[in-house]
């Protein structure tokens, strides 16, 4: 049989070149003399973040380069499985990341990330705000430095109410009233199913005193009154004539497109509400134009919705006991797996310094975490808002730091998905229940 | 899985044609097979045979990523939370649905699809080749035909569909567009499969069934369905198996969101979303033994009708 | 057989009926791909007016660029590899007796219906640890496991058909047993190998689930879900054009191979299955 041996060669040299066309990918890249840092960060924002990795470059005197890579991720979600993913496979190509706060238990927890060397973690807490900076810190230790930070505040239309709503029940009222009255009256909230929802009941959790998990994997979503307190929060807004009818399926763009369209009232989300309501530079922004009793038309009555548009803070659960509302934002992390860990946290603190989150701030309106720019006329003037922003961060509450966050957010929000079905009476317990399981590895997420 | 039948039964049907067999050439031949095969059972071994064990190992440890520490045997206690769980019985019910459904329609438009290209007298080159065109397209990129077909402002679908629906947000039309997809891309495998069986109806015997005054229909119900009893067996078992599986459409539809998640799918997000390698094992486990268990039940359906049905060398 | 010109006609609304069923959502998504940014949100099958920006832009982005590499790379060598591996073991399966042969078609018919979601979570645990996640051979390796079954079935019902008498019959006219394989058996073999590599060319080329489990970053990402992870400008929102374009220029290899080869494949798929 020669035929069969002349196959049995083609195949060898077959595999052959394979193999030897994959140690090629495989090591084709070279390590050159110089550091190089992967600075990895999400597509919002890459413009500033690369202006920032070049200026912090250049102050390396030459001692490092920090590259910015743009992630192809379309939301946090993503970013994180695409960090976890080349984290759990060893990826040495990882050196500092933006990491969304909620990540930092998971990734600490994983040893995909490494502590912040004891000095240099009491620089960075010095000056930086008290909220974000816990978002950083997992059991005790700085693991992510706060970067960015988020709030949500009360946007509403002050031509259709006298004052602000102080709470959630005033606010249902105040809707429910315009409804009444044929005027623009939705109130939007993030019902999706998505991490979203799972900030709204966090929210409204820690305002009135309840908390979902202990740092330490205690269960405590069941205990006390606060989680049906917020549960009914949520039931009330979601059955009244004061939801949108798509709430179940709202994200954060959605109501602020809800708004401009002039359906809604009120809005609780975060301060780019602000700045999507009024382009920097553009002549357009405002929003649509509404009538004399504030309904949307599209006539050119020359009074737009962002000429009515105010905001708050955010409504609290019960009188008299202000809103503790859920933080967001973005640290920046060191992989454990990066070849120049002390060059990546030294390069840190310069991507974090008061230059560059002021660039982010006044580039991708996220609010900073340094204490001292929030007097900075720039950053002040970029947020007309920023004393109700920085109030808010001020009472903020944070969402657990337990590793398996993402899963027990997973699970609320479709346990409270659609909020127009939550039952306050049944659904506490089946949450401790699943809440339990997936603290201990035991649980599905759907 | 009539290819290993066929296989077998071609190579002795080789064997018996020569002389009666020597042991020293039965020896050369059986090396030279060795040889041949090595290469494919290597392979097979080391990327299937291997993680399969390994699956099943994962299945009966805790194995979280985010808990490395907390790593260790459990037991059976994953398999206990899986089938506990109501997102896994809402997957599988999801998934059978699926399953069945589409399965159901693909072999009712399949035949009449098979039947129009083995009597059509015009263009049949170019009919065939067209309904390769869903089997062949790439299961990513007609998910997003239909996505977009079915967006409210976007899609000429959803331009035909009274206003205000947007059947991508609700559980039951989603899972209709999900098999409407399935359906569309796989309908014409399943065509082939029963062309190449019709090619095997003697069409003497049609005649006949004809001459004795039975109708079309009767003559496809008596005669014609019988003779493709094999082929009809195969396609469904190829096409179950298949579907069973199914996770690239539902992804890139809903991503699993509207209670619209597969088992795949289920899988899919407990490693990847929960990092939880210790269930997804399970799950993983739990899909293929699901699937081995369908499999065995139309190998013995398929058992009872083989025998009696032999080879035939015809090619159209 | 004489047919009327009704029943002519008749074939041919019925043809056409399958034209349209097989080729509208096809053009659907050529349709999107060639709308202008401004008119993608106006549900018309048939664009108002077109433009080629889409195809520009996506090959403006890196990461289609490198999945596009990824993507032919790894299905081109997977498939080579697997048909391979695929022609020795038909070969042996078509025309030696061994013991164990049973064995191996079961299995291998076993693996054409094994879930891959069962594979994915230890190939990942394995691939990772041994530095194969997010590689070219880390995806290699799978597909030619998955694509074995399709290349041997179809193989060895090729190899079947084949006279082999025709080789005793050159080597008795003289030839050595080399140039009797090389000038009789190879140009009847290689019809059969060819369509073969065609379809595990397509399988290749088609798969998401290990694509998407087994990557992370351009070094391997694959076009399928290059397209599945493309953004937008912004976050948030979906770039239908973008999308379209990529998955148009995903579906073209198919669509030549189908129009060149359509009998070769119809009778690559169902030569095996059928001879039961």
């Amino acid at each position: 049989m020669g035929g069969a041996s002349w196959w049995w060669r083609v195949a060898v040299v077959a595999v052959g070149i394979v193999l030897g066309a994959a140690t090629l990918v495989g090591c084709g890249a070279g390590d050159a003399g110089q550091v190089v840092l992967a600075f990895d960060t999400g597509a919002e924002g890459a413009g500033e973040y690369r202006a920032a990795a070049v200026e912090c470059s250049r102050a390396s005197g030459g001692r490092y380069t920090i590259e910015q890579r743009t992630q192809q991720s379309r939301d946090t979600d993503d970013q994180r499985l695409q960090f976890a993913r080349r984290l759990a496979a060893h990826d040495s190509g990882l050196d500092i990341m933006e990491l969304d706060v909620i990540l930092t238990g998971e990734f600490a927890q994983a040893g995909w990330i490494l502590p912040y060397p004891a000095e240099l973690a009491r620089q960075i807490e010095q000056g930086t705000l008290r909220g974000p900076l816990e978002t950083g810190i997992y059991q005790g230790t700085l693991y992510a430095a706060p970067l960015s930070t988020n709030t949500q505040l009360l946007w509403y239309r002050k031509d259709l109410v006298p004052h602000p709503p102080k709470t959630w029940d005033e606010m249902i009222q105040m809707a429910e009233g315009l409804a009444a009255r044929g005027l623009p009256h939705y109130i939007e909230v993030q019902g999706a199913r998505y991490e979203g929802l799972t900030v709204w009941f966090n929210t409204l959790l820690t305002s009135g005193g309840g908390s979902i998990v202990s740092d330490n994997g205690d269960v405590l979503v069941a205990r006390g009154n606060a989680a049906r307190q917020a549960l009914g929060v949520m039931s009330r807004v979601a059955t009244s004539r004061a939801a949108d009818p798509s709430l179940s399926v709202s994200q954060e763009a959605d109501g602020r497109l809800a708004m401009e369209a002039g359906r809604a009232a009120f809005e609780v989300n975060y301060p780019d509400t602000y700045t999507a309501m009024y382009p920097p530079g553009a002549d357009g922004g405002g929003g649509t134009f509404i009538d004399q009793r504030g309904r949307p038309t599209s006539r050119d009555t020359g009074r737009r919705v962002g000429d009515v548009f105010g905001w708050a803070a955010y409504p609290s659960v019960a009188v008299a006991k202000p809103a503790r509302v859920t933080i967001g934002g973005n640290n920046l992390g060191v992989s454990a797996t990066s070849r120049h860990p002390t060059e990546a946290f030294e390069a840190v603190q310069c991507l974090r310094n008061r230059d560059n989150q002021l660039r982010g701030a006044v580039g991708v309106a996220r609010p900073p975490t340094l204490v001292a720019l929030y007097d900075d006329p720039a950053f002040q003037k970029r947020y007309p808002a920023w004393q109700a922003i920085r109030d808010s961060l001020n009472s903020a509450s944070v969402r657990p730091e337990t590793p398996a966050y993402k899963s027990i957010s997973i699970v609320i929000s479709d346990l409270l998905n659609p909020p127009a079905k939550i039952n306050p009476d049944t659904v506490v317990g089946v949450l401790g229940d699943q809440i339990a399981k997936t603290v201990k590895s035991q649980g599905l997420v759907p | 899985m009539t290819t290993v039948w066929s296989g077998v039964r071609a190579a002795g049907s080789a064997r018996g044609r020569r002389p009666a067999p020597i042991s020293e050439k039965a020896r050369v031949e059986r090396r030279l097979a060795a040889l041949l095969c090595a290469p494919a059972v290597l392979v097979i071994l080391t990327v299937t045979g291997y993680p399969i064990g390994y699956a099943i190992y994962l299945s009966l440890e805790r194995f979280d990523l985010r808990f490395p520490e907390n790593r260790g045997f459990v037991g059976l206690a994953n398999y206990g939370a899986v089938l506990s769980s109501g997102y896994w019985w809402q997957a599988f019910a999801v998934t059978v649905v699926v399953t069945v459904v589409s399965v159901a329609i693909e072999f009712v438009i399949g035949l009449a699809l098979a039947l129009a290209m083995y009597r059509t007298v015009v263009g049949r080159g170019l009919v065939r080749a067209a309904v390769l065109v869903p089997y062949g397209i790439v299961t990513v990129v007609a998910s997003y035909g239909w996505k977009y077909a079915w967006t409210p402002g976007k899609g000429y679908l959803a331009a035909l569909l009274p206003d205000g629906s947007a059947p991508l947000t609700d559980q039951i039309t989603t899972i209709a567009v999900i098999i409407l997809a399935e359906v569309w891309k796989t309908t014409p495998f399943m065509a082939l499969l029963l062309l190449a069986g019709l090619a095997l109806v003697p069409e003497e015997l049609l005649k006949a069934a004809a001459m004795d005054g039975a109708g079309p229909w009767q003559r496809l119900t008596r005669v014609t369905l019988p003779m493709i009893k094999p082929a009809i067996l195969v396609a469904l078992l190829f096409r179950t198996m298949d579907a069973f599986r199914v996770f690239d459409s539902i992804y890139i539809l809903t991503r699993g969101s509207n209670g619209t998640e597969s088992v795949s799918m289920l899988g899919y997000d407990n490693l990847f979303v929960a990092f939880n390698l210790g269930i997804g094992s399970a799950i993983s486990v739990l899909i293929f033994i699901v699937v081995a268990m369908v499999a065995l039940v139309f190998v013995k359906l398929f058992g009872v009708a083989a025998p009696g049905v032999e080879a035939k060398e015809s090619h159209r | 057989m004489t047919a009327g010109w009704g029943r002519k006609s008749w074939w041919a609304v019925a043809d056409i009926v399958i034209l349209i069923y097989a080729l509208v959502p096809v053009l659907w998504i050529v349709s999107l791909s060639l709308k202008p940014l401004n008119s993608i949100y106006d549900g018309r099958f048939i664009p108002a007016e077109f433009t080629w920006s889409n195809y520009q832009q996506i090959f403006r982005l890196a990461p289609f660029v490198s999945a596009l590499r990824n993507s032919i790379g790894i299905a081109l060598i997977a498939t080579g590899l697997s048909v391979v591996i695929g022609t020795l073991a038909a070969y042996a399966i078509a025309r030696l007796s061994f013991p164990g042969k049973k064995l191996l078609v079961g299995v291998a018919l076993l693996i054409s219906m094994f879930p891959q979601i069962s594979l994915v979570s230890p190939l990942f645990d394995i691939e990772r640890t041994v530095g194969l996640f997010n590689t070219w051979p880390g995806l290699i390796l799978p597909y030619i496991t998955f694509s074995l079954p399709l290349a041997i079935y179809s193989l060895s019902a090729f190899f079947r058909e084949i006279p082999w008498e025709l080789e005793k019959a050159a080597q008795m006219d003289g030839a050595t047993p080399f140039q009797a394989f090389r000038s009789v058996i190879v140009p009847l073999a290689a019809p059969g190998v060819f369509t073969t590599a065609i379809l595990v060319f397509i399988f290749c080329w088609n798969d998401f689930l290990f694509a998407v489990s087994l990557t992370s970053t351009e070094a391997s990402q694959t076009t399928t879900v290059a397209i599945a992870e493309f953004t937008g400008a912004s976050d948030f929102t979906e770039p239908t054009g973008s999308i379209s374009a990529a998955a148009v220029l995903l579906t073209i290899p198919i669509i030549l191979f189908v129009l060149c080869f359509q009998r070769r494949i119809v009778a690559g798929l169902t030569a095996g299955a059928v001879k039961g």
